[in-house]
């Protein structure tokens, strides 16, 4: 029974050890925020391809943050659902991405980059270019 | 002194309605807290069916993936499902094989599980866009799964005892 107890307080140890380097890996590779203010642009584009650009000067160190602020002071909005990485964006300017019924969705581009973070882990670093792109799994 | 797990499962008429109940728990207890993100109580459950239905969980586990998809429809998402779960049910099996009914130790299955479930989701992008896709991907919801750990260690060490004594009178009863 002791030996027992024993396995599981090292089990529950090298789990917290286990959290700790997850930690140490997001502080060290993880994306990097930047405080400050910052020059950026959101590019919306919507399902004929045609592109809404807003530029504008924030001080928020992430996207989703980027996205609230011009859906106060623009003429921008978008919907989303919460999702187990972060919000999964469901409409933008009232245009719907419905995936169920023609497998469309909202993909989020870094610079012309497809982005690897989801709105809410994705920094917003000065002169970088954001798109909000419509897409559907048949143009991939 | 607790009953084991069988390691020989019976198939009868009834686990069709057990395997019902246990699959709409599943998507009850997921849909409740899909407000709180990385929240959940699908991997606490899944521990609690597999100690008292033993492999009849999986085929839960299988249902709950199938129903995700008829509420959410496919995506990538479905290929993680549908190995991270029976894995849950694997590991939990393989853990009271060993005879072991301590809420912390399932506390600590959880934990890892909730830890580990972003580097488990990553896979598929390893075969998508290369190592540096899958690398990235998971470094980037590292916080997500901080979360889910913890949450995960917590719903278990708390709700493991009643929760099972309740699962168990049940089963004993049906």
């Amino acid at each position: 029974m002791q030996k027992s107890n024993r396995k599981i307080w090292i089990a529950v140890a090298v789990l917290a050890v286990i959290a700790v380097i997850f930690g140490a890996v997001y502080m060290f590779a993880g994306p990097k925020a930047e405080k400050g203010s910052k020059n950026c642009t959101l590019e919306v584009v919507d399902d004929k391809g045609e592109v809404t650009t807003y530029e504008a000067s924030t001080d928020a160190e992430y996207l989703r943050e980027f996205m609230n602020e011009l859906a106060e002071s623009e003429d921008f909005s978008y919907e989303g659902e919460e999702g187990d990485y972060g919000v999964y964006i469901t409409s933008v300017n009232g245009l719907v991405a419905d995936y169920e019924t023609n497998g469309a969705y909202w993909s989020i581009y870094v610079n012309g980059e497809y982005g690897q973070n989801s709105a809410e882990l994705q920094p917003v670093a000065d002169g970088d270019t954001y798109r909000l792109a419509y897409e559907t799994s048949s143009e991939q | 002194m607790r009953r084991q797990v069988s390691s020989k499962t019976s198939w009868k008429a009834r686990d069709i309605v057990v395997i019902g109940v246990m699959t709409a728990t599943l998507e009850a207890a997921k849909t409740a807290l899909a407000v709180l993100p990385n929240i959940e109580l699908v991997t606490f459950l899944l521990i609690i069916y597999a100690l008292a239905f033993g492999k009849k969980a999986y085929v839960a586990a299988f249902a709950f993936v199938g129903v995700e998809c008829l509420v959410w429809g496919m995506n990538i998402w479905v290929i993680n499902y549908l190995y991270v779960w029976p894995l849950l049910v694997f590991v939990t099996l393989a853990v009271n094989r060993r005879g072991c009914w301590s809420a912390w130790a399932y506390a600590v299955v959880g934990g890892a599980f909730g830890l580990g479930f972003g580097a488990l989701c990553s896979i598929p992008y390893l075969f998508i866009g290369g190592p540096v896709m899958m690398a990235s991907w998971w470094v980037a919801g590292i916080p997500f799964d901080l979360i889910h750990g913890v949450s995960n260690f917590v719903l278990c060490l708390v709700l493991f005892k009643p929760v099972l004594g309740i699962v168990e009178k049940c089963r004993s009863a049906s």
